[in-house]
């Protein structure tokens, strides 16, 4: 107990040197704290982006289709499918599509691109399109409808209203067929690859146009919970691959994102790995410069029996008040500073990575394991960081250290 | 009589080669209980040197320290702790008391390290107060006290744990005159009363004058035992 008030005393016989480590230790702390919320959210939008924006948090699609994206590889019986996903708890929304690959002209050019088929009020549960429409309106059912992207409609140079012909080749006899449409809505994503070659029909329109009635390409599907698109073996996907039929997360579609997210992991650790080096290096500097003020003291102590070990101990006390002290500065100041960014957001400008546009702020996540396991990082490092010190005090030689006395 | 400390042939080298001094030159002293024994000497006659070695301070380059009977001069650092701990009180010159405890503490701290129960140890800090004459004073930190009020809890720390000698180096040094008298009243008082050891490394004459033994160094040799009635 006197070794415990000994150690808490010594910290404010220096206060400015205590302040100072304090400060470097709860700055690591609340970096820590900060760096790992930033990734968290950095993470969330890009997987958010991926998945949010169309491709769904999982998809059902016939083996093949999505390599290349042949007509062809439509799915035998979605309205199973369909019935099992209805069904499902776990799942908040499907929504199935018919896509294809097929010219898009205007009275002035012609351009390729992907057509997608699509059930408009499905949809909303699980992609972004009608959030994407910044011009006209999202699509209700009719007959000509089409949504284009803004860098479409530029290429094209159609407005609102303006005719637009889709030519594809029928799914059963690879003829070629067209339809009309009139541009019912312009939509911005932001990735130009979609804003330039993605078009919007409704679903009961793309059907009869590729011959496929009754048949559809994929089925997106939303989860209530979005970390069950992480699992590969959930029972709603592997219940529904069978045969032809592949029903994966994205975690599968996009193992690029998966190989980001893990690179974001190793970003935090690294980062983290450079703030305990450096706040190591200070707290093995402040308390060797603890120890030379004292090294008297300590062979004082020494001299009348203090045995190694509690000089050790005596120092360890120390750092752990130390970190004890920064932690709860650290917490206070890291949770302020986190969930001011959780709201407001770190301006981060304008940038885009892999396909997905991030525009303006980037929020923090602030989760619970942030203030337990990193301060209790922190400590364990702090504590280990004095080691050497401690040692290097029980170390002292009583009649070097007195020599000025005796 | 019983001999509490016995030197043989002690020899204390520093350096090597050419450089090298013999600070302590086959030192053979034997001290009794209860003996109040200052040693003396010019500058670099081998004082403090002899009395690091008495203390378990420091390792002789030749020869034995004998302790209440033990052999003290090869014991392993942690040992020599535990034996300092238990059979030998330390007054520096400097008083050393640790400045962020009360003089309680202080004196509290080495009974700490011997695991003495708390009960006992508060009775004891109070019996050692009132020995120096500094009741009312425990609660006080160093910086809050005097030189001799801070070399009286000195001596109250180095008693507290009931040594079989105390070592004092020049713990009158500091002090004005009155008050190095007053402090050496006290030793001399708790000398006489509890038959402890005292051996003194000093140049303080009021320290030589209560002396009952003076050992004279000179060059690293005893020049002369002097057993004397003060």
């Amino acid at each position: 107990m006197l070794s415990l008030k000994l150690a808490w005393r010594n910290l404010f016989r220096n206060v400015r040197r205590t302040v100072l480590t304090c400060t470097l230790i709860s700055s690591a702390l609340i970096v820590l704290i900060l760096v790992d919320g930033i990734m968290l959210g950095m993470v969330d939008v890009m997987v958010g982006g991926i998945t949010h924006t169309l491709e769904g948090e999982a998809q059902v699609n016939k083996k093949g289709f999505r390599d290349n994206f042949e007509a062809e590889l439509f799915l035998d019986n979605p309205e199973d499918i369909e019935a099992a996903l209805a069904a499902d708890e776990l799942v908040s929304g499907y929504a199935p599509r018919v896509i294809v690959g097929g010219m898009i002209a205007s009275s002035y050019n012609t351009t390729g691109g992907l057509v997608y088929g699509v059930d408009a009020d499905a949809e909303v549960g699980v992609s972004k399109i009608r959030d994407a429409v910044y011009a006209g309106s999202y699509l209700t059912g009719g007959k000509r409808e089409i949504l284009i992207g803004r860098l479409m409609a530029d290429l094209l140079e159609v407005e609102l209203g303006d005719r637009i012909i889709i030519t594809a080749a029928e799914v059963d006899t690879n003829e070629i067929t067209q339809e009309l449409f009139r541009v019912s809505g312009l939509v911005e994503f932001g990735p130009d690859e979609m804003d330039e070659s993605f078009a919007f029909i409704n679903l009961s329109a793309a059907q009869p146009l590729l011959g496929m009635d009754g048949h559809v390409h994929q089925i997106a599907i939303r989860f209530a919970d979005p970390e069950d698109a992480k699992n590969s073996n959930l029972p709603t996907l592997t219940q529904l691959n069978k045969g032809e039929v592949e029903a994966l997360g994205w975690m599968d579609l996009q193992p690029a994102i998966g190989g980001m997210i893990e690179m974001s992991n190793y970003a935090s650790a690294i980062v983290g790995a450079v703030l305990f080096v450096l706040t190591s290096l200070g707290v093995i500097n402040s308390m060797f410069m603890s120890i030379y003020e004292r090294i008297y003291e300590f062979g004082v102590a020494k001299a009348i029996g203090t045995t190694p070990r509690h000089i050790i101990l005596l120092v360890l006390f120390e750092a752990l008040f130390l970190a004890m002290i920064a932690c709860a500065v650290g917490l206070l100041l890291g949770y302020a500073a986190s969930s001011y960014f959780e709201t407001h957001g770190v301006p981060m400008g304008q940038f885009e990575m892999s396909g997905v546009v991030v525009d303006g702020n980037m929020y923090t996540q602030v989760r619970a394991y942030q203030f337990v396991t990193f301060p209790i990082y922190v400590t364990l490092l702090t504590l280990l960081a004095a080691i050497y010190p401690a040692i290097f005090a029980s170390r002292i030689v009583p009649s070097r250290a007195l020599q000025r006395a005796l | 009589m019983t001999t509490v400390i016995e030197t043989r042939d002690l020899v204390r080298r520093f350096g090597e080669g050419e450089t090298m001094v013999t600070a302590l030159d086959h030192v053979s002293v034997t001290i009794e209980e209860g003996e109040f024994t200052a040693i003396i000497g010019p500058s670099g006659s081998g004082k403090t040197t002899l009395l690091q070695l008495i203390g378990g301070l420091d390792e002789p380059s030749e020869g034995d320290v004998f302790l209440s009977g033990t052999n003290i001069a090869h014991m392993s650092g942690t040992e020599l702790s535990d034996f300092r701990r238990d059979h030998i009180g330390f007054i520096f010159q400097s008083y050393n008391l640790i400045p962020v405890l009360s003089a309680e503490e202080n004196i509290e701290y080495i009974m700490l390290l011997q695991g003495i129960s708390e009960k006992n140890r508060k009775d004891r800090v109070k019996e050692m107060l009132a020995l120096v004459g500094l009741e009312g004073l425990g609660d006080r930190r160093p910086a809050q006290l005097s030189g001799g009020q801070q070399q009286r809890v000195a001596v109250a720390r180095a008693m507290a744990s009931k040594p079989d000698i105390i070592l004092a180096d020049e713990p009158t040094a500091n002090l004005d005159s009155a008050t190095g008298i007053a402090l050496l009243d006290v030793m001399r008082e708790l000398n006489k009363q509890m038959n402890m050891t005292f051996v003194f490394s000093t140049h303080d004459q009021k320290i030589m004058d209560r002396a009952d033994r003076l050992i004279h160094l000179e060059d690293g040799r005893i020049h002369l035992d002097e057993r004397r009635t003060p």
